[in-house]
């Protein structure tokens, strides 16, 4: 009777465990983890295509498309400047899109609907101001995006 | 005549199981979400876009799949570039790579070779005018202060190599409207 009151307690426990060092050791695997820990941003992807013939073949397309909306990128005394086509460049994201939009209507009344906008910026052009400008066509639904074939210039040197 | 102090020493011992469970608990979480895996992803400061797409893996193309082209700043002993620290756009050609899978791909010859040969499996058909397309997607997760002309020679190459697909990285705005920060996995 007397030794059934003990059972569980670390007195019946002739061969005690000290968990002291395994603490230790887990709260420093713990901060370790808690240290290198970085939490994941919010990343997506935008959809986009190259021409499916360049670099796959030399021989001219079978036919030329002219219809597309051209969108110039170019670095302009530290700043980006886009135009469409051969129009004035435009001064602000509304306008840009407004013509973009005016285009895009005017094929759409003459029967095309197959129409890329074609995105030409030069190598200096910062990403971030490309990506914005592709952003700006997704957002008003303009799904056929391209890039333009890319003029092989060398970045510049220097800041 | 001195009274005997009656002297009771108890046994205060704490109970340290449960705060070993907790502990292990915490320990599983930290190394399940620490991904210990060969970087894919480089640090980069990706451009921020409102459109972007949650980046699921599709039903005809699987994660697995797809080919990251990282374009990164980084620059050899350490150094520093002020220019990017600054938030600025840095147009020095030598401090940026174009990596794939933590190896640096930067020379665009053994670019298009590694492109070559990931497109072989998603180049499909007989026709030889489309023999050299493949099916295969590209991702270029290019840092938002890279100069375009970076992502473009990786497009150039992708152009090459046939494949067309290509997914263009970017952050999704953050809610308080901050510069994002470095992203990585």
């Amino acid at each position: 009777m007397a030794g059934s009151s003990n059972i569980g307690e670390a007195s019946d426990n002739p061969v005690g465990i000290n968990v002291v060092p395994m603490v230790d050791v887990i709260f420093c695997l713990c901060l370790f983890f808690m240290c290198s820990l970085k939490f994941k941003q919010l990343e997506g992807k935008i959809e986009t295509w190259l021409p499916k013939d360049r670099g796959v073949e030399q021989t001219p397309p079978d036919k030329i498309v002219l219809e597309e909306i051209r969108v110039f990128m170019r670095w302009i005394d530290g700043r980006t400047v886009t135009k469409v086509g051969n129009r004035a460049p435009a001064g602000s994201d509304l306008e840009l899109m407004q013509t973009i939009n005016q285009m895009s209507n005017d094929y759409k009344k003459l029967g095309k609907t197959e129409f890329p906008v074609l995105i030409d910026a030069l190598h200096d052009v910062p990403w971030k101001d490309v990506i914005h400008v592709l952003d700006l066509c997704k957002k008003d639904k303009l799904e056929r995006i391209e890039f333009a074939a890319p003029i092989e210039l060398p970045v510049k040197s220097g800041n | 005549m001195s009274k005997k102090g009656i002297a009771i020493q108890e046994d205060i011992t704490p109970n340290l199981i449960p705060m070993i469970d907790i502990m292990f608990l915490l320990l599983l979480f930290l190394m399940i979400s620490s991904d210990m895996a060969q970087r894919e992803l480089e640090d980069v400061r990706l451009p921020i876009a409102d459109v972007v797409k949650e980046d699921k893996p599709d039903s005809d193309n699987k994660e697995g799949e797809r080919l990251t082209i990282n374009v990164y700043h980084l620059l050899e002993n350490q150094a520093s570039c002020s220019v990017y620290e600054g938030g600025g756009i840095c147009r020095e050609e030598r401090h940026w790579r174009i990596g794939v899978k933590g190896v640096d791909f930067t020379d665009m010859e053994k670019l298009f070779q590694l492109l070559d040969k990931e497109a072989a499996s998603g180049r499909k058909g007989d026709n030889p005018k489309a023999l050299r397309v493949s099916e295969r997607k590209v991702m270029i997760r290019a840092d938002g202060a890279a100069p375009y002309g970076m992502p473009q020679k990786a497009m150039n190459v992708c152009a090459r190599a046939g494949m067309y697909k290509i997914d263009v990285g970017a952050a999704q705005p953050s809610p308080d409207g901050g510069a994002p920060k470095k992203s990585s996995h």
